[in-house]
């Protein structure tokens, strides 16, 4: 037989063990903090200061010591001494007032949890060697962080893939509903759209900030679709399916606009409010909470209407027997979090912390009639302690706990399988024993022997031995190829 | 004070009074301050001495005693305004909605409630439950728009949770409340379900709040000196706060509304004192965060006052260690380690026939073994032994009526037990035997009933500390006793693994023993007795048949016959004549024909076992079973028994036939997926033909499978006969050792089918299981089947199908263990206190009947056979075999 394992040692040799975790946190440091920055590229306050953020820049692992000397240390020092292996983070800023501008700053927002073996470890790039001359593991694979001396792993998460539409069938009490779902996600912000037929056919769609359902044909009227025609061709052309379409049409014929679709919105979203609040409600409830991965202003609506005909095709097609609904369990529609995309998230809400505080402390300064400075208005430790504690308690953002595990160092092998352990966040509590089968999609990406015994098994997997990983490509680059080929964007009128 | 003896005849539950909770009191708590500078309790604050004491040293304000003699005493709050009792929120609601609001009397025609107060009278006489006539009641008496007594016009109330009542919008203040609750009549009251001896309506509203004992909440020293309060005195603290503020605001005169915000404000607090997990009450949290543990947290869930403290203990006279085997101790006893022998003690009544001996263990004292480690004065006070300085003073003072607790000595009875405790004989009786080193030793045989293996296991030890106790164990607890399983009429204790193994090598027919052998072997497993005449072989050298040996052991007289567990089930019976030596004979205790196997004395499955027990006795069974293991362990040890990777080789020839088998199992299937693919399939009956077809390829593959397990079987026994040697794994797979044949058949020619739910791997990629496949293949490759074996080795794809089939057991495992503790949980609650009477009915603790006769027939299932009350078959032919031998 073939001797695979000089394949298997060369592909190791190339690929280190976790390099998954160190690839996704170098692109945290250089590519998603910046972009967490520029979600919000300016802090305005209420006494006619402003703040302008720039560019983020993070320095490699550093200590502060008593004296207040920095330091550049050793993983194995931060372990030794039960320091924190932390970066600086420095961030330009600009404060301008109303009556001039001010120039760029660099000021220390902060310290954020330096991943061993990361480009900003101080353990980058030395051999081994340098390693045993520093006292260091050169074995060591890296991939997890030090907090307070102690070694804490993120560990990977499962989770259904977001912006996805999802089939399914809901039976309860002889029942059968077909719904459609959508965890639709833009930066943090996770928004569950679900679209259902019942069993009068009529198609209902509810998304939050909205209680209840909203009939389809409303919503693609309040989306900017012109008339019933219109609502069709996004739909289907498959007359087959015209029939519960025209069920829902003579359902709700008294809308026939843009605007009274608007109204009945409006109605639901805050009743008993004047008339221009009302719309002015409905109209922020469909730019910023219906399918946000779309996107948040108006102009999107159009796509929206688009994108939700999608999902109706599917559920029409669904109830009438020519699609299935879909394999949850299908790790094509599993998307894993790793090091770099939980930190964003923790990130994310400590850095908005830090901005809020940054904006009371101006507030406050120049209230109290002192003069404002971005300097004194930052106070590091808010966003420092806010990662640390995450971190060293596991407690992330969103309430998930168990985030952050301290490193099984049991053995060698302990480490590396903690280092490539994948959680799924279903409750341990229920059988689920469908999610807790071996999926043949997990072939070559998710060891097949190895799980706990117990109440976790099944749910706490972990990573094949070859097992690799892509992650999303920026989108307007794949519109650009897109187009090339002739595909055209959604226009406004006429639809098709 | 001399104690007199009282027996609980009932509990009944009530509602405190508020003159009855002044008059328990034994102060009126006024400041929510607790101690002063110095450490001291504040009088009148929630730590008054008179509450009860909890600091060492210090003596109760009221009963003059120490702590630990002071039970504590209640204290009182005089609640400025009344406030609703949580508990009762619902309750009260129901009987506001039920009286009318001017004269208070039920909104019923008094011949309504006159038939309803009838109904609960008989209700109660018959013992039966009054809630479902009370609830009729409320139901029928809430209707009524109008008054029929007085006339008066009613208004709808409605009810807010936690604690707020609306009439007609408007608000209803507890006082309210309470004021409209007073006016109903007694009469009313008792219809309404209240027992006026123990409660009346209005007593559902709190007007004085008792303060519990100090001793219910300590508080308790940190190491720094700091003292921490109990939740509940926390919770106190803020009543009194609030309480002291409402009382002086109503003194000044303050507002309307400042009034009303803090009598809200203390609802609030009584109502998380009672129960900080109210629905729609934020919880009341420590400083820290940490949610208040108030009342009803003390009592509810697992780590609460029932699960936790008053159905469940921890004990003492207990011990737990790992467990390892013994076979050369008797299923009766266990074996001790002495470090726990001297630990565990007995308590001996000191007489004038073992004064001597005990004072002789009193002077070994608790460190020499065995000795003891306390002596009991006839007051019952004890003296430990390790802090005794004049041991001789001691010794002159002990007269007979004094206790010595001994250390546990050989032959006491103890208690044993393994958790989980499913059965009842999960805990049985054993005689001690102290052993070295640090385990408890058990014989192999009680591994079954305990569910025991020595991968780790631990087991806990219970030294029994009466006589009574005692006695009633060793005569119905004891290992022999519980040989005969409730469960199946069957012996749950017998032999396992090598013992069955063993005495199947045995007994075999070719195995003989020299007289030296024959002698060395009985003697060494301490049987004796004397041989019987040695037979002659066909070299006419002297020569004892394993069947002799065995028959040593079998009581005297038996007569049995039976079918052994290697039995081929051939078509035609030839019984005594079995080609195989499956027919076992035995004859006035003579082993005659056949061998023993697992039918023979296994565990759950032995034949010759249970025969002994029934028919001779327990103790015949101990014997039996302890000198039969010792003797087929002796056997097998010297012939020596081990088994390795080539028991599973195959000649090239059975490996071909294998391939043939599983080639055509192939085509099968290929055919009928063609017949399926040209609608030539026929449905069975009550499926769709996807299922037909479904069932049709598992029924094929799995045929397939036993062809090959069959097939390979057959190529071992040739072997075994070619190579004049046994094959030990088959050896144990047939005589029931350990292992299956389908385990060989996996381990040699196919592994087989592999299934997710019951049915084959379907899911995965769209329209295939793996992307090795095509589209639409639903071949047996590509469904999971596995050709090869464990010993040839999974090819990547069968090894990931493998995998599957796999990880649904350990899931199966993993999720059943918690369920079926929680539904054990519930059956016991259920059937706790069900027992039989003398009269044979099965009653609960009130005497009602759930059977007029145990399990309908009066049956003890361990006395009869197999479950059968009666098997005329096997009667008929035990007399048989009895005629038999004239």
């Amino acid at each position: 037989m073939l001797d695979r394992k000089p394949i298997l040692r060369s592909f190791l040799k190339k690929r280190e063990i976790v390099r998954q975790h160190i690839d996704s946190y170098n692109d945290f440091i250089v590519h998603r903090l910046q972009q967490i920055v520029d979600e919000n590229k300016i802090i305005v306050t209420d006494v006619g200061v402003d703040v302008e953020l720039g560019k983020i820049r993070v320095e490699p692992a550093e200590v502060i010591e008593a004296d207040g000397s920095h330091n550049r240390i050793t993983p194995n020092e931060a372990r030794l001494r039960n320091l924190s292996y932390f970066s600086p983070v420095h961030l330009q800023m600009k404060l301008n007032r109303s009556d001039r501008k001010g120039d760029f700053e660099e000021v220390k927002i902060g310290m954020i949890p330096t991943m061993i073996k990361s480009n900003i470890c101080n353990l980058y790039s030395k051999d081994t060697e340098e390693l045993l001359d520093i006292g260091e593991d050169p074995l060591d694979p890296g991939g997890y962080f030090i907090v307070n001396g102690s070694e804490r792993v993120l560990v990977t998460i499962e989770d259904l893939a977001p912006n996805k539409i999802m089939l399914e069938k809901n039976e309860r009490s002889s029942k059968v509903t077909e719904v459609a779902k959508v965890f639709s996600k833009r930066g943090g912000f996770r928004a569950l759209v679900n679209v259902h037929r019942d069993k009068d056919a009529l198609i209902g769609v509810s998304f939050p900030s909205i209680p209840g359902d909203i009939p389809i044909i409303v919503l693609m009227y309040a989306l900017g679709m012109g008339s019933h025609q219109e609502i069709i061709n996004t739909i289907t052309d498959d007359p087959l399916l015209m029939d519960d379409i025209l069920i829902n049409i003579e359902e709700f014929a008294h809308v026939t606009d843009t605007e009274k679709a608007m109204e009945f919105i409006g109605k639901k979203v805050a009743p008993g409010q004047t008339k221009e609040y009302r719309l002015k409600r409905a109209e922020d409830a469909l730019n910023r909470y219906l399918l946000p991965h779309i996107g948040v202003i108006e102009e999107d609506r159009l796509k929206k209407a688009h994108y939700l005909g999608r999902m109706v095709v599917r559920i029409l097609e669904l109830s009438a027997g020519t699609r299935e609904v879909d394999d949850k369990d299908h790790y094509a529609n599993k998307r894993l979090a790793l090091a770099g995309d939980l930190m964003e998230d923790l990130f994310r809400v400590a850095f908005y912390n830090l901005l809020r505080d940054v904006k009371y402390q101006l507030e406050r300064a120049v209230v109290r009639g002192k003069e404002p400075f971005v300097k004194t208005a930052v106070r590091s430790d808010v966003l420092t302690e806010r990662i640390r504690h995450a971190l060293a308690t596991g407690n992330w953002v969103g309430g998930r706990a168990g985030v952050s595990q301290l490193l099984d160092r049991t053995n060698y092998l302990s480490v590396v399988s903690h280092l490539r352990r994948v959680v799924s966040p279903l409750s341990r509590s229920q059988p689920h024993f469908e999610a807790r089968d071996l999926h043949p999609t997990q072939f070559g990406r998710i060891c097949p022997s190895e799980t706990p015994e117990g109440p976790n098994c099944g749910l706490v997997k972990n990573l094949a031995l070859v097992c690799e990983f892509s992650t999303g490509l920026p989108e307007d680059e794949l519109e650009k190829q897109l187009e090339s080929y002739g595909i055209k964007k959604i226009e406004k009128a006429g639809g098709t | 004070m001399r104690i007199l003896p009282k027996k609980i005849d009932g509990i009944k539950f009530g509602l405190m009074s508020p003159e009855y909770i002044r008059k328990f009191s034994v102060l009126k708590i006024i400041t929510a301050e607790t101690y002063d500078e110095d450490g001291y309790p504040i009088e009148g604050g929630l730590m008054d001495k008179r509450l009860g004491v909890v600091d060492p040293g210090l003596r109760c304000g009221t009963c003059n005693s120490r702590v630990g003699e002071c039970p504590g005493h209640f204290g009182r709050i005089e609640l400025a305004r009344p406030v609703i009792h949580v508990g009762y929120a619902k309750r009260i609601y129901k009987v506001l909605k039920s009286v009318c609001r001017s004269c208070g009397r039920i909104k019923l025609p008094d011949e309504r409630i006159g038939r309803y107060r009838q109904e609960i009278k008989t209700a109660r006489k018959i013992g039966k439950n009054i809630d479902s006539i009370i609830e009729d009641l409320f139901k029928e008496a809430k209707t009524p728009k109008k008054c029929p007594h007085c006339g008066g016009e009613i208004f709808e109330i409605k009810f807010e949770k936690p604690a707020t009542y609306l009439e007609d919008g408007q608000r209803l203040s507890p006082a309210d409340v309470r004021e409209r609750l007073e006016r109903i009549n007694d009469t009313d009251s008792v219809v309404m379900g209240f027992d006026l001896d123990v409660a009346r309506p209005e007593w559902m509203i709190l007007t004085v709040l008792p303060v519990p004992p100090v001793t219910a909440r300590p508080s308790i020293t940190l190491e720094s000196g700091e003292r921490s309060e109990d939740d509940l005195t926390h919770k106190l603290v803020d009543i009194i706060r609030i309480n002291q503020r409402l009382e002086e605001n109503i003194e000044a005169g303050a507002p309307q509304l400042i009034i009303e915000d803090l009598w809200e404000l203390l609802q609030y607090h009584v109502t998380t004192y009672f129960n900080n997990e109210v629905a729609g009450v934020p919880p009341a949290r420590h400083r820290s965060g940490r949610p208040l543990k108030t009342l009803a947290q003390r009592l509810k869930g697992k780590e609460g006052r029932f699960r936790s403290n008053l159905s469940g203990k921890r004990v003492n006279f207990s011990a737990r260690t790992v467990i390892s085997p013994d076979p050369s101790i008797s299923i009766n006893e266990v074996g001790v380690p002495e470090v726990i022998a001297r630990e565990l003690t007995v308590p001996e009544v000191v007489t004038p026939l073992n004064i001597n001996h005990m004072k002789e263990i009193i002077i070994e004292g608790p460190y020499n073994y065995p000795g003891s480690n306390y002596v009991e004065r006839p007051d019952g006070n004890r003296i430990s032994l390790a802090r005794v300085k004049n041991l001789d003073e001691l010794l002159e003072k002990v007269k007979p009526g004094w206790k010595v607790h001994r250390h546990l000595m050989n032959g006491d009875v103890v208690l044993f037990n393994r958790q989980p405790s499913l059965h009842r004989m999960s805990i049985m009786a054993h005689e001690i035997r102290v052993l070295p080193y640090k385990t408890f030793r058990l014989n192999l045989c009680v591994c079954p009933p305990y569910n025991a293996d020595f991968d780790g296991d631990e087991m806990n030890l219970h030294a029994i500390q009466g006589q009574e106790a005692r006695a009633e164990a060793r005569v119905l607890m004891r290992v022999q006793e519980q040989i005969l399983s409730p469960r199946f009429g069957g012996p749950i204790i017998g032999g396992i693994h090598d013992h069955i193994s063993g005495a199947y090598l045995f007994t075999m027919n070719d195995t003989k023993f020299t007289k030296s052998q024959a002698f060395q072997l009985v003697y060494s497993s301490g049987i004796r007795k004397s041989l019987p005449d040695p037979l002659i072989d066909e070299n006419e050298t002297e020569y004892y048949s394993g069947k002799q040996l065995f028959s040593l052991v079998i009581p005297e007289g038996l007569n049995l016959s039976y079918k052994a567990k290697i039995c081929r089930k051939c078509d035609k019976c030839l019984e005594e004549d079995c080609k195989y030596d499956a027919y076992v004979v035995i004859r006035n205790g003579k082993l005659l024909k056949g061998v023993m196997d697992e039918k023979s004395f296994g565990a759950f499955s032995g034949e010759l076992l249970d025969r002994i027990v029934k028919d001779y006795s327990t103790d015949d069974a101990r014997i039996f079973l302890d000198s039969v293991t010792k003797l087929v362990i002796n056997a097998i040890s010297r012939r020596g028994f081990s088994t390795g990777i080539d028991d599973e080789d195959l000649p090239e020839e059975a490996k071909e036939r294998i391939e043939e088998i599983l080639r055509n199992a192939y085509k099968n299937v290929r055919k009928l997926i063609r017949a399926f693919n040209d609608n030539l399939l026929e449905h069975l009956p009550g499926r769709s033909l996807e299922e037909t077809l479904e069932m049709r390829i598992m029924q094929v593959l799995s045929e397939a499978r036993d062809k090959t397990g069959a097939i390979a079987n057959e190529y071992l026994e040739k072997e075994e006969k070619k190579r004049r040697r046994e094959n030990s794994a088959r050896i144990m797979a047939i005589s029931g050792a350990r292992g299956s044949l389908l385990n060989l058949t996996q381990m040699t020619a196919c592994v087989g089918q592999q299934a997710v739910r019951g049915e084959r791997i379907k899911r995965g990629y769209a329209g295939r299981t793996l992307p090795h496949f095509k589209v639409g293949d639903i071949g047996a490759e590509a469904k999971g089947f596995v050709k090869s074996s464990y010993k040839s080795g999974l090819s990547p794809i069968e090894f990931f199908f493998h995998n599957m089939g796999g990880r649904e057991g350990l899931v199966d495992t993993g999720v059943r263990t918690s369920q079926s503790g929680y539904m054990q949980r519930r059956l016991v609650n259920a059937l706790q206190d069900l027992k039989v009477e003398y009269d044979n009915t099965v009653r609960d603790t009130r005497g009602v009947i759930v059977e007029f006769k145990h399990g309908e027939d009066g049956a003890d299932t361990s006395r009869t056979d197999w479950g059968n009350i009666v098997d005329v078959g096997k009667i008929v032919r035990r007399y048989a075999d009895q005629r038999g031998k004239k």
